[in-house]
């Protein structure tokens, strides 16, 4: 009986609702050993998806980088898109607040509660965190290794599981043409002469930053990244390194040939 | 004699329209759509862009539901949508609107709703964005057709032109704007409703909206605002892109349109402009006197004779390299392109855009490359900040038309050096024909396009 008693008083602590749990909780402020180590107690699997994911390590992005450092409100604080975005800059965030779902959950904002887990039917649209840390995952739940049946998982959701697949495979393969212009860039940068001059490092850099660009605009559903930052960008960068490389040659001959002129 | 000389001239003139129809006709009868439709067949997900045209229902489950029968199923399915739905207009009332009133009732032969499925009950705006054809492109009604009919569409990979029917597809269906499932009025007339399509280098709408005095009184107070209100007179402090460009909730874009995006010179005092400028002036008098509605419009009018003397500057230059045979690689020396069979009779470089130059990303030399981008990203980024009263934008649009006019010229007389280096030194024949057409993309471009 007294065990039930005892259950029944932490229950709060484990329902979905978090205010009371909050008020229930030692308010903070917490330095980032004490939260890891008392979390590690409550939860050792979410600390291990922590220090296996890709924040673990990075500075300021340890729990008070997105929860802050107390306990009041931290878990709805960590939801919200701008608590992302603080790092997360430049066409990483550019092409996700672009999208529909980015433009949606920005619109959507006032009248979203925050608390809710991140699970299906919970949110109008989803946000950096309802895709990439999807209930409670502390690593990356769209991380290539999670394999594809967790993102289908999280997408249907909301779209059926047809549609799902479907953008999953027209995106895979806009990205493996944007890989045909990337390794055709490569191939011509690397048949020039040693060492490449800096035009042409350029270039490369601009091709993998495009090519960045399309995956992006596929996992953000941004056509604008898919396209005028992506392919046509691509298509430029080729057209680019072609002509350097075209001008150094001809350089090159007319002056091979003018000497040659010179000494017959 | 003269009788039947005319008598031949038009038969001849009567059979070559005849025929001349026939071939278009014809030419729509493929696969794909437009007038390359024999040319291209449709990627497995354009049926979600294009619903009326590649829509096919899925056949996984039998039978026919309706009403609250499809909610309990999706529920489990896809409650994100029936969330939506819960929350939108169409589940309050006597008689919701239900799954099956949309789309369909037998789960094999479901269809996505397209605008003449919403127009059923939404007829008005229905018929007005319909009626926005007869402006011409650009506009939302004709957005897919121009897609579709872009030699790029068919010139590239199926996969790759995905990225245009996107945004392209805001002619076949309405959840461009009103977001499924709530539809939600009050949230497409927001700004954030456009700039998914409307951003980025041809197009930087937001970017420039945003940035003008309009744009952030609404980024600071906008979160407030009753924007159930219809787009009318004394309902919003700033105006917005849905109340300049679809005034009185118009769902026509193009009803105003006197510049058509910035992408050929107009004349803004035809007769037909002028009416067009009233219609501006009228909207912009909502809030401000005439007069200065009036010069704002004459700004504008600066600002496009600034830019296209520009751009007509690099064009003559280029048209110059044209004439003296300085393009390389030249049309005839570049990949061969699905579209390029009017090239094989007469290789032509597109220089302009009466030529076709909006095409000119790709496979073109270095320099057209240049021009395409100082035509499309800079002129347009300076035309939508003069539009949208982002000053400092306008400047910045400028510079880079100044800074990109001065590569081209550099570049041009870089040509013309090394050819009479060249000359010199008895280099006359252009090498390296392979540099230009063998690499990963092309050749899977050339082998599966």
């Amino acid at each position: 009986m007294k065990g039930t008693l005892c259950l029944l008083m932490l229950l709060p602590l484990f329902t979905p609702h978090p205010t009371l749990a909050d008020d229930l909780l030692p308010p903070g402020p917490f330095t980032e050993s004490e939260c890891i180590n008392c979390h590690n107690e409550l939860d050792p699997e979410l600390i291990r998806q922590w220090r296996e994911g890709p924040h673990a390590g990075t500075s300021g992005s340890g729990c008070s980088g997105c929860h802050g450092d107390r306990h009041t409100g931290s878990a709805g604080t960590a939801r919200e898109d701008q608590v992302c975005t603080g790092c997360h800059e430049g066409p990483a965030s550019h092409s996700y607040a672009t999208s529909k779902h980015g433009i949606i959950t920005r619109l959507a904002k006032r009248r979203q509660d925050w608390q809710q887990p991140l699970q299906r039917g919970n949110y109008r649209s989803p946000g950096c965190s309802y895709c990439h840390l999807h209930d409670r995952d502390h690593g990356d739940t769209m991380a290539s290794s999670q394999g594809p049946e967790v993102r289908h998982w999280i997408c249907s959701g909301c779209h059926s599981p047809r549609y799902v697949r479907e953008q999953f495979a027209s995106g895979k393969r806009q990205l493996d043409i944007a890989d045909l212009k990337l390794s055709e860039g490569e191939t011509l940068i690397s048949s020039t002469i040693e060492p490449e001059p800096d035009m042409l490092l350029s270039l490369r850099q601009d091709l993998i930053r495009h090519r960045q660009n399309v995956l992006l605009g596929v996992g953000h559903q941004s056509p604008d990244y898919q396209w005028w930052h992506g392919q046509p960008a691509l298509d430029g960068d080729l057209i680019r390194i072609r002509d350097a490389i075209y001008t150094l040659n001809r350089t090159e001959n007319n002056a091979r040939n003018a000497t040659s002129i010179e000494k017959d | 004699m003269h009788y039947r000389l005319v008598l031949t001239l038009l038969t001849i003139i009567m059979v070559t329209i005849s025929a001349g129809l026939a071939y278009v006709e014809w030419s729509r009868g493929g696969g794909g759509t437009g007038l390359y439709s024999r040319h291209w067949s449709p990627d497995p997900g354009q049926g979600y862009w294009d619903p009326d045209n590649f829509y096919r229902s899925p056949d996984s489950v039998q039978g026919v539901f309706e009403g609250e029968l499809c909610i309990q199923c999706h529920e489990g399915i896809t409650p994100g949508i029936v969330v939506d739905w819960r929350a939108s207009s169409h589940a309050q009332g006597e008689n919701p609107v239900y799954c099956n009133d949309c789309h369909g009732n037998d789960h094999q032969q479901l269809r996505l709703p397209t605008p003449r499925v919403c127009g059923n009950c939404h007829q008005k705006q229905h018929s007005e964005f319909r009626d926005e054809a007869r402006f011409g492109f650009p506009s939302h009604v004709l957005a897919m057709e121009r897609a579709v009919d872009a030699p790029h569409f068919v010139d590239k990979p199926t996969a790759e032109v995905q990225a245009c029917v996107q945004c392209h597809s805001v002619a076949t269906k309405c959840d461009s704007c009103h977001s499924r499932h709530r539809f939600d009025a009050a949230e497409a007339r927001r700004p954030e409703a456009c700039i998914t399509c409307h951003s980025g280098p041809p197009h930087p709408d937001g970017e420039t909206y945003f940035a003008s005095a309009h744009g952030k009184l609404y980024l600071a107070e906008g979160d407030d605002w009753d924007w159930s209100k219809p787009l009318t007179k004394g309902n919003y402090k700033v105006p917005t892109c849905a109340y300049c460009h679809m005034d009185g909730g118009r769902h026509q874009v193009a009803h105003k349109s006197l510049w058509k995006f910035g992408l050929r010179e107009v004349n803004p005092h035809t007769s037909k402009n002028r009416i067009l400028r009233k219609r501006w002036i009228s909207l912009c008098s909502d809030c401000h006197q005439q007069e200065q509605a009036a010069q704002w419009l004459r700004e504008l009018d600066e600002e496009r004779k600034r830019a296209w003397k520009k751009l007509y500057a690099a064009e003559n230059i280029l048209k110059e390299l044209r004439s003296d045979d300085l393009l390389y690689p030249a049309a005839g020396e570049r990949p061969p392109y699905p579209m390029d069979w009017l090239d094989s009779i007469w290789p032509t470089e597109r220089i302009g855009f009466f030529e076709g130059q909006a095409s000119a990303f790709y496979n073109v030399s270095a320099i057209e490359r240049d021009y395409f981008e100082m035509w499309y990203f800079d002129n347009l980024g300076s035309y939508k900040a003069a539009a949208h009263g982002d000053v400092a934008g306008v400047e910045a649009g400028h510079q880079k038309l100044n800074r990109s006019l001065d590569h081209i010229n550099e570049k041009a007389e870089g040509l013309r050096m090394h050819d009479e280096a060249g000359e010199r030194a008895g280099a006359g024949s252009k090498p390296q024909v392979e540099l230009w057409t063998k690499g990963a993309y092309t050749d899977h471009n050339r082998e599966h396009n």
